[in-house]
């Protein structure tokens, strides 16, 4: 039982939390241009090229903030290079995420040693962090459990409260049905006179700035250094959980807490004394073990609830203009 | 013009946009793009020992790329050719340095074991690929982390030589593949690399078997009707591709390093995903773009020590190229059709 209150506490959670943001803001990014029809394999150079920029624009600038917009700004340009070329240019989206994540790579090490001087890592006392946000009565409230709400840095807050601002996205408002149709049933929307390029390059670029901010967490959150290929995989689980989410917020919820617990468990179980190297593997096994179970998932449902939900909306809307039409007769 | 032709004027011009690309990079981070060029060449091809060690380079790049051709063909994206590698290399050694056996069997044995490790690391996420339509380019990448960190495991837990090294004990003389040459570690593999190049190319265009590959990865629809047996057909492709990465392995460990060292092959296995690709899958134009690749490689340890610039630069490039080959190839292919018929099959 001592084992037992060791491993699992409120630490755990917290851990669970903590760890889960990252991979969850990168993740809802790429429901964006999973909704859209585009399988971004690319979201793991955005997200290390958000990392790298924020810790650059944190030292030039001397402010956490401005650190976060130079990595969402990065990231931006990276998705905005995937949108020219696989919408535009109607290249294949694997080979043209794959080059993007090696160009991200490649250009952060270079970087890093033409302006720092150095490889491996950035370090020191000038990269300006983001603070800890403590909500005020938390721990009057909650007492010893107030860690589990309160005291974590702003992006872990944005990525959790991003999620319920997702569901109504899609449901309620009308870019996030043209997503979603364009994505399902590009035919129909052509029919009905929505751009399917302005639609994806939308989602691309909202998918950017999410994985920018993802990135700027990993650098600026709770550590505070940059090192090379420092996002080691996470943009590859966010794939994987987006394809067996189909890009749903919920369940790219569910399946990034299921991630984030793996990872800060796998953590504990280090401290008991088992190979660093097996248990640092436990995330991407889970990936992958979740990728294999859940691959057999149905499409044609979520097609159809798609193409009922537009039928009413346009039902609605076109309505007035059909009386409107008919009263001059 | 011929479309031939015109493709191949296409690619010219792509390489010269992403050549410019590069160049406009080295500027920014304050070095002459002529200076770290004529680096780049000078390490590649400066002397005698410098082609052989660009060739050394080229070698897995190679192999790796005619894994990644296979892949290719049949419409499989193998991205986890790196991983195949490693456990290929690592079941290379192994038998090389635990089974006392006569030397020429020693090798072939070390060579099969690097073979069907490399066949049977990608065999679930072909199976799952196959039976079940499993996205195989995230589960190939995935794989590659748990690939590394295992073999990491396996050397330093398992069979660490004695001594600081994160390596494995050296391999028996008897399991060693043979060197070409007295002034180089250039070996074996590389004759391998092109007789592999050349069969491959041989079998994609010659035998029934190899165009119904083909004819999978280019429309699959249209193979189905046509009566292959086409979920079959894809699971022994990536088998296929990754046997192939695993013999990759094999060759670096049982050819140069003689021993299993912890993250000995760095990137070869993209570098050769990205020549495969550069080359349209096409096992024998791949031999030029390893050689490139090799080249570049080779060329960069130079780039470290003669100039600012670090040799990473030369992965930017290789990015470059291949983002400014895939816009306009792939978009001549496509045609005009709605976008919706590019949708991923997850």
């Amino acid at each position: 039982m001592e084992i037992l209150d060791k491993l699992l506490n409120v630490a755990l959670l917290v851990a669970t939390l903590r760890t889960t943001a990252p991979i969850l803001l990168v993740a809802l990014g790429g429901s964006f241009t999973t909704k859209a029809g585009i399988f971004n394999i690319g979201l793991e150079g955005q997200m290390l090229v958000g990392a790298f920029f924020a810790v650059l624009g944190s030292i030039w600038s001397g402010s956490a903030l401005i650190g976060v917009a130079c990595g969402v700004v990065a990231a931006l340009v990276f998705a905005l290079a995937f949108a020219v070329l696989v919408v535009s240019f109607r290249a294949n989206e694997v080979v043209v995420g794959l080059a993007l994540n090696i160009l991200a790579g490649g250009m952060t090490i270079s970087l890093m040693k033409a302006i720092f001087g150095t490889r491996g890592s950035i370090v020191g006392q000038k990269i300006v962090g983001l603070p800890k946000v403590q909500i005020p009565g938390a721990r009057d409230l909650l007492g010893s459990w107030a860690p589990l709400v309160s005291g974590y840095t702003p992006m872990v807050y944005v990525a959790f409260v991003a999620v319920p601002f997702l569901v109504l996205f899609y449901k309620r408002t009308r870019l996030g049905l043209y997503i979603r149709v364009v994505g399902e049933k590009p035919e129909a929307a052509e029919a009905l006179g929505i751009s399917i390029t302005r639609v994806r390059y939308t989602a691309s670029l909202l998918c950017g700035l999410l994985a920018g901010l993802a990135g700027a967490h990993l650098s600026l959150g709770y550590i505070t250094m940059f090192t090379e290929n420092m996002s080691s995989g996470r943009g590859f689980m966010a794939v994987a959980i987006l394809i067996f989410s189909a890009g749903d917020p919920l369940k790219v919820l569910a399946g990034c807490l299921l991630f984030g617990f793996a990872d800060a468990f796998s953590l504990r179980l280090q401290t008991f004394g088992f190979p660093s190297y097996l248990i640092l593997a436990v995330p991407y096994l889970v990936a992958l073990v979740a990728l294999f179970a859940l691959s057999y998932r149905s499409r044609p449902r979520i097609i159809r609830e798609t193409l009922e939900s537009m039928k009413k909306m346009l039902s609605v809307e076109t309505k007035p203009a059909e009386t409107g039409n008919n009263l001059p007769r | 013009m011929s479309d031939g032709l015109r493709a191949f004027y296409g690619q010219i011009i792509a390489l010269a946009i992403a050549l410019a690309l590069g160049a406009l990079i080295i500027v920014l981070i304050d070095e002459s793009p002529i200076n770290v060029f004529m680096t780049l060449v000078r390490g590649a091809f400066g002397d005698q020992s410098k082609i052989a060690g660009t060739l050394l380079q080229t070698t897995p790049i190679l192999i790796c790329g005619i894994a990644a051709c296979i892949g290719l063909r049949g419409g499989m994206f193998n991205v986890g050719i790196e991983g195949q590698l490693f456990l290929g290399g690592f079941a290379a050694a192994w038998v090389g340095f635990a089974l006392p056996l006569p030397a020429g069997l020693h090798m072939v044995v070390g060579m099969a074991a690097a073979v069907l490790a490399g066949a049977a690391w990608v065999a679930i996420p072909a199976y799952f690929r196959a039976r079940y339509n499993t996205n195989e380019v995230v589960s190939t990448i995935l794989s590659n982390y748990v690939a590394v960190l295992l073999t990491s495991y396996f050397t330093i837990f398992l069979f660490k030589r004695p001594g600081g090294w994160s390596e494995t004990p050296p391999i028996l003389p008897t399991a060693y593949l043979p060197e070409l040459f007295s002034f180089s570690r250039l070996n074996w593999g590389l004759i391998i690399g092109l007789a592999l190049a050349f069969f491959v190319a041989w079998f994609f265009r010659q035998t029934a078997k190899g165009y119904s590959i083909s004819m999978v990865g280019s429309a699959p629809k249209f193979a189905e009707y046509g009566g292959i047996d086409v979920k079959r057909q894809g699971f022994l492709v990536l088998l296929a591709s990754g046997a192939v990465g695993g013999l990759a392995g094999g060759v670096e460990t049982l050819g140069i390093h003689h021993r299993f060292m912890e993250g000995f092959a760095p990137g070869f296995g993209f570098d050769g995903l990205i020549a495969a690709l550069l080359a349209n899958g096409s096992p024998i134009i791949t031999i030029f773009t390893a050689l490139f690749f090799g080249a570049l490689r080779n060329g960069s340890l130079l780039l470290e020590t003669d100039t600012s610039a670090s040799r990473e630069i030369i992965t930017v490039i290789q990015a470059l190229i291949i983002l400014s080959v895939s816009a306009q190839v792939l978009m001549k292919r496509r045609g005009d059709s709605t976008a919706g018929e590019r949708r991923w099959k997850f």
